[in-house]
């Protein structure tokens, strides 16, 4: 079992990589997909990371399988996606999730068009999909430096992000318009999005960010029990889908959100708070007293 | 209209005020002085712009023409709103929920202190929420919500308070226990403004009454308001 667990990692460079990479993703995406829950927004995780196609694309196009030019690209297109998403919101009156949904799409459209035009399948595929096995030391010095760079944001805005998902009009009240928090906190989900997409790909990438965050949801009430918990859930799938992926021969990326997929169907049968078993369990149990005070 | 001056302990202060939501114009030069110590009751029939008056002193709508002046600090203005934001599925208890009052003077980085829990502790216990302090806040009654709520503007040590009909859907328990603390802010100097429909809870709390009628403002004391005929001043 334990030459199971350890000697990938130890014969083997990539797999060392693919481990940093993981462990690192794992440490700051799952956190930003609990505020993304929080704030009612699960699927708009999934929009931004079809909206950074095309830029990834771009990046591709100019500079072929570069991970800081792909990068770069999709960081530009998922923040103009964003931006452009939030003006039509503010000038139109319309919601601003409808609005990601629109430019979702027209950037999809676009990202596939322009490999299409310039690249094969197979880049399609890798850009859609990724590799975390062909992680190089570009790509595994880019994603610990977005990591540590979202972790150092995330805890200077964290009060104040906790605010405004609690109340916007608190923060409001206090004369501080929350468009700057919110535009801060999609610029992290982007920057993490296309640091994600090399080992998870573009499609993938968010799978890491949301499904240890909503498995998370049937454990615990308390924020700080949330972000802990879909952090060491983020960890074990990261982990446990490399090594899975390793044994089994198997696609690296797939492994490792569906690893993630199977903790969260658990939790949400066997959960402690709002799971199946834990509903079940509260129609069959006596009933408490009532509260002493109103 | 002449405009009276301000007199020396007003923490805010309307000059002909105007405000519109869209291109329909809802209230036209409504000037006021609200001193320290007074509470002030917003009255007027559904659609008399109230929640309207309500958001321009809050700046969240430009002033058409005039002004609100505000002596009193960001940090120290709290407002309840009718229609409450708060996210009850949030993952946060009533403590929690009554600390973050002290967010605006701490900011993002400056811990909460034993001071800070020793007062937070006499919040809730003030607002009988001592019991509840861990409850999740989707578990909470109405009356329990807006008690939480009106401790973290306690935790704010709030000097201008602007509530939104805030006894709507609270029980009678909880109407007293706001009453009270209400009344309590006042006497240690903050401004109040709160808007409410109920006569006999304005007679008991309001030390003055601002009517919103046809687009103007009519100031009255709690025992002329039923005399519609002679306020008992037009102007502030």
């Amino acid at each position: 079992m334990i030459d199971w667990l350890f000697s990938p990692l130890v014969d083997f460079g990539f797999m060392r990589r693919a481990l940093v990479a993981g462990l690192a993703l794992s440490l700051v995406a799952p956190p930003l997909g609990v505020f993304l829950t929080l704030r009612g927004m699960s699927l708009v995780g999934d929009a931004m990371a079809h909206a950074v196609l095309p830029g990834v694309a771009v990046g591709f196009l100019l500079a072929g399988f570069s991970l800081p030019a792909m990068s770069f690209g999709g960081l530009v297109a998922g923040l103009l996606v964003a931006g452009l998403a939030g003006s039509v919101s503010r000038l139109t009156g319309h919601r601003e999730d409808s609005a990601i949904a629109s430019f979702y799409l027209i950037s999809l459209a676009a990202g596939v068009m322009l490999i299409s035009m310039r690249g094969s399948s197979v880049d399609l595929t890798h850009v859609l999909f990724g590799s975390i096995l062909a992680v190089d030391s570009t790509a595994l010095w880019l994603i610990v430096g977005v990591s540590s760079l979202t972790l150092i944001v995330l805890a200077a805005i964290f009060r104040i992000l906790v605010v405004e998902c609690l109340d916007p009009l608190f923060l409001r009240g206090q004369g501080i318009r929350g468009g700057a928090v919110h535009g801060l906190f999609l610029g992290l989900m982007v920057l993490n999005l296309t640091a994600g997409f090399q080992t998870l790909g573009t499609l993938m990438a968010v799978g890491l960010m949301m499904l240890p965050a909503t498995a998370a949801r049937f454990w615990s009430k308390r924020l700080e029990g949330l972000m802990g918990l879909a952090i060491a859930i983020g960890m074990v799938s990261s982990v446990g889908g490399l090594l899975l992926s390793y044994h089994a021969g198997l696609p690296s990326g797939p492994c490792i959100i569906l690893l993630a997929g199977v903790i969260y169907l658990f939790s949400a049968l066997f959960g402690r708070y709002h799971s199946v078993f834990a509903r079940w369990r509260r129609r069959v149990q006596p009933m408490l007293p009532p509260d002493a005070h109103g | 209209m002449a405009r009276s001056m301000a007199k020396p302990d007003t923490l805010l202060t309307l000059e002909s005020l105007s405000l519109a939501q869209g291109n329909r114009m809802v209230l036209e030069n409504i000037d006021g002085h609200f001193e320290a110590g007074t509470i002030t009751a917003l009255v007027g029939a559904n659609g008399a712009g109230k929640s309207t008056l309500v958001q321009g002193i809050m700046g969240e709508l430009r002033p058409v023409s005039g002004r609100v002046r505000c002596e009193v600090p960001n940090a120290r203005r709290a407002w309840l709103p009718q229609q409450l934001a708060l996210d009850l599925t949030f993952p946060m208890s009533v403590e929690e929920l009554v600390m973050s009052g002290c967010w605006p003077t701490h900011g993002s980085f400056k811990r909460y202190g034993p001071a800070e829990y020793r007062r937070g502790q006499a919040v809730m216990q003030r607002l009988g929420l001592q019991s509840f302090e861990h409850r999740p806040l989707g578990e909470l009654s109405g009356g329990q919500r807006q008690r939480a709520l009106l401790g973290r503007t306690l935790m704010q040590e709030a000097q201008l308070l602007l509530l939104d009909e805030p006894f709507a859907n609270v029980d009678a328990a909880t109407v007293e226990v706001l009453i009270d603390v209400l009344r309590a802010m006042a006497a240690e100097g903050a401004a109040i403004i709160i808007v409410l429909h109920d006569h006999d809870q304005m007679t008991r709390l309001a030390d003055r009454v601002l009517r919103l009628e046809r687009g103007h403002g009519f100031w009255f004391t709690p025992a002329t308001i039923n005399d519609s005929s002679s306020p008992a001043e037009t102007l502030a």
